[in-house]
């Protein structure tokens, strides 16, 4: 079975923080990281060709330096990994870089045929799940997403539990498929050192627009329905009363429950009429 | 204007302005930008302060470069004859056989947009033996309901509902379409935005008209909701857009509301299809309850990662009709299981009380919490982000405060706190 797993390098969004005094993003210094579901997506991966036998290819779309979170799939198993790296790429949103994935997958596909693509339900940068349905969409695979179990592969078939509103189902679909997968799906292995060196000295090669043969109007900001107009800092909520409970003890516990049940005596009302409701 | 050693005017980055979309770094003639933690850097003793970089920045002011040069419009390259699409389309989603709450909020929300574009809120319904919701939908706001009634929308399978949405996309041609950010919505979403090759924005928190180009404005959370960015779908119809449960308002519902309801068929070629075999309702005994619609969440971060001490909270959150959620690092500690966690890679969450115990609040949690009426934060530490935003702040040992607000509450509301 070949397996090829989509990749993203983001900056490491928990390392993001607000600068009190200006009240603006500090991300000078924050590392980049390979998005977390997307390393779900390869260990889910690896972990397939390991009870299925098979190969497992990742691809990423992004500037020179995302080679490193290429290497990062190599050590948990991954086989071989391609970079997708072109000025022409710049500025893709989910449509164009949707294109731009399927494009490479497509070659891929004509040297030896995917069975299976993964990917992770969302990057933690953008936040929009959009690319995985995308990339399924632009090839007419079968399109599994937010997979949180893989109940097994049998005849060209595969089975997956899907969270979706209000519980879970279970579904299958033929393959070709492509799943996008939920953090809970696996945790990751530590690589050895023999994978680790591995990952270190095999090579990534690099695609450019030519060598996926796309079309250029399709690519990266030309290839975008969506520009950004502006950003701007979110707005912060105010802050509020303190009560110093090391200082004054139950006392300001107390003065607390007399604020709330005071000034917000309508939404504690609402609250608790809700609840003597619902024991009826 | 910043200069370089060899006394070269440059170009430099604005790092709070950057939004990491790299198109500088392809635009750079001399290859001295490079991303570092997600915002370009100009290497100013490599620059030869051509203003490229400056040129192709979606961004205003975010690099500093002080030769004015005139701004070259990014030209679409595939346009689509924009004036054809009229009206606001929303995607009316069916749960158990009945409108999505969701899509009642955008239903208000388009009959807002509709006003200011003077134009008809639209409603898509594809599904089986939907005429009900139909009705609904008018009584919402709607002025007109397309359905598409087929058993094969029965269960929601992307394909299947993707051409139907597609398909009434092509016949009513709206200017913009909304879709709530439920896992089906989103699912969905980009499924028609691919096919119609048009711009998707997703989990908009808010939405206006521009009065001057009448473009759709969606503004958004990003980088973990650290910032938030307002994207246009300039060339491209119709502007689609997701919003997540709970963001805007639900409308007041109007059984006496007229409008029309036409309904459309579709046909889908027979092909092998997904088959849904089970589907496993979460359901309060098996623990697993949806913490995004609780009124009263009492949340547990690091700080009160105790399993002992997990009654206590269980107690104080069933008190006020609650549950009880928590932060990412108590899932890592497999105290508490995914489902249960608030933020940016768990939910989103707004409840009437939010009580967070020994939550410090990481930007990702606090941007899944901000829909929240009122905030309250028990922590040691006065400084920490959470207490600083809290509406009521109460700083001490949560071991000690937890009990006081217990004994306080039952005083308060003559009940006792277990149920069966």
């Amino acid at each position: 079975m070949h397996i090829v797993c989509c990749v993203k390098q983001v900056p490491d969004t928990t390392q993001v923080k607000i600068d009190p005094e200006t009240n603006t993003l500090i991300r000078a210094g924050v590392e980049s990281i390979c998005n977390p579901y997307d390393l779900v997506a390869v260990e889910v991966a690896v972990q397939l060709t390991e009870k299925y036998g098979g190969r497992v290819t990742v691809i990423s779309m992004g500037p020179p330096q995302a080679e490193s979170a290429l290497r990062e799939c190599l050590s948990l198993g991954a086989s071989e990994a391609i970079l997708l790296s072109d000025r022409a790429f710049a500025g893709a949103d989910t449509l164009a870089t949707s294109y731009t994935l399927s494009r490479a997958i497509t070659k891929i596909n004509a040297a030896e045929p995917v069975n299976l693509i993964i990917c992770g339900k969302q990057a933690i940068d953008g936040d929009t799940a959009q690319t995985g349905p995308g990339i399924a969409t632009w090839l007419g695979y079968t399109q599994l997403t937010y997979v949180s179990k893989i109940i097994g592969i049998e005849n060209g078939t595969i089975t997956v539990r899907r969270e979706v509103e209000g519980g879970c189902e279970i579904i299958e679909g033929r393959l070709p498929a492509l799943l996008t997968v939920e953090l809970e799906l696996s945790s990751i292995r530590y690589a050895t050192l023999p994978e680790l060196i591995r990952a270190l000295r095999q090579e990534v090669k690099v695609w450019g627009a030519k060598e996926i043969d796309a079309l250029p109007e399709r690519l990266g900001l030309k290839g975008s329905p969506t520009s950004v107009r502006e950003i701007f800092a979110p707005p912060v909520r105010g802050g509020g009363t303190a009560f110093d409970v090391k200082e004054r003890k139950e006392q300001a516990t107390e003065d607390f429950l007399e604020a709330l049940f005071q000034k917000d005596q309508t939404l504690m009302d609402e609250i608790l009429s809700k609840d003597s409701h619902a024991q009826e | 204007m910043p200069k370089n050693s060899k006394g070269r005017e440059v170009a430099e980055v604005v790092p709070g302005k950057c939004i990491g979309c790299q198109l500088c770094v392809g635009e750079c003639p001399v290859d001295v930008i490079v991303m570092e933690g997600g915002v370009a850097i100009i290497d100013a003793e490599g620059c030869i302060g051509c203003g490229k970089c400056v040129d192709v920045c979606p961004v205003a002011g975010a690099i500093l470069y002080e030769k004015s040069r005139k701004k070259k419009a990014a030209k679409a390259a595939i346009s689509c004859p924009i004036d054809e699409y009229k009206g606001v389309a929303v995607f009316i989603e069916v749960q158990d056989g009945q409108g999505a709450e969701v899509s009642w909020e955008l239903m208000g929300k388009a009959r807002e947009l509709a006003q200011k574009l003077e134009t008809k809120v639209l409603g898509f319904l594809p599904g089986c033996n939907i005429e009900p919701v139909a009705q609904e939908a008018i009584a919402y706001g709607c002025d007109v309901v397309y359905t598409l009634d087929d058993p094969l929308l029965k269960t929601y399978l992307s394909k299947v509902y993707g051409k139907a949405l597609v398909h009434l996309c092509q016949h009513v041609k709206p200017e913009i379409m909304l879709l709530g950010a439920t896992s089906l919505g989103r699912d969905l979403s980009s499924v028609v935005a691919t096919q119609l090759e048009t711009g998707l924005t997703a989990d908009c928190t808010g939405l206006d008209i521009d009065p001057e180009c009448r473009l759709l404005m969606m503004t958004r959370p990003t980088f973990g909701g650290s910032i938030m960015a307002t994207i246009l779908c300039r060339n491209y119809r119709p502007q689609m857009s997701t919003v997540r449960p709970r963001v805007m308002k639900l409308p007041k519902k109007d059984p006496d509301r007229r409008g029309e309801i036409h309904s459309l068929s579709f046909e889908v070629a027979e092909e092998a299809l997904p088959k849904v075999l089970d589907f496993i309702p979460r359901t309060a005994e098996a623990g697993d309850v949806d913490i995004a619609k609780a009124p009263v969440l009492v949340v547990a971060g690091k700080g009160a990662c105790d399993a002992k001490n997990l009654p206590m909270l269980e107690e104080l959150a069933q008190l006020l009709g609650g549950t009880i959620a928590c932060s990412r690092a108590v899932v890592e500690t497999g105290l508490l299981p995914h489902s249960r966690q608030v933020g940016q890679t768990g939910k989103t969450v707004a409840p009437k009380l939010y009580i967070g115990v020994g939550v410090s609040g990481a930007v990702q949690h606090l941007v899944g919490i901000q829909g929240s009426d009122k905030i309250i934060a028990i922590n040691t530490d006065r400084q920490a982000p959470l207490a600083q935003i809290a509406d009521y702040a109460l700083i001490g040992d949560y071991q000690e405060i937890v009990p006081q607000l217990i004994e306080g509450i039952k005083a308060r509301t003559g009940k006792e706190a277990s149920r069966g």
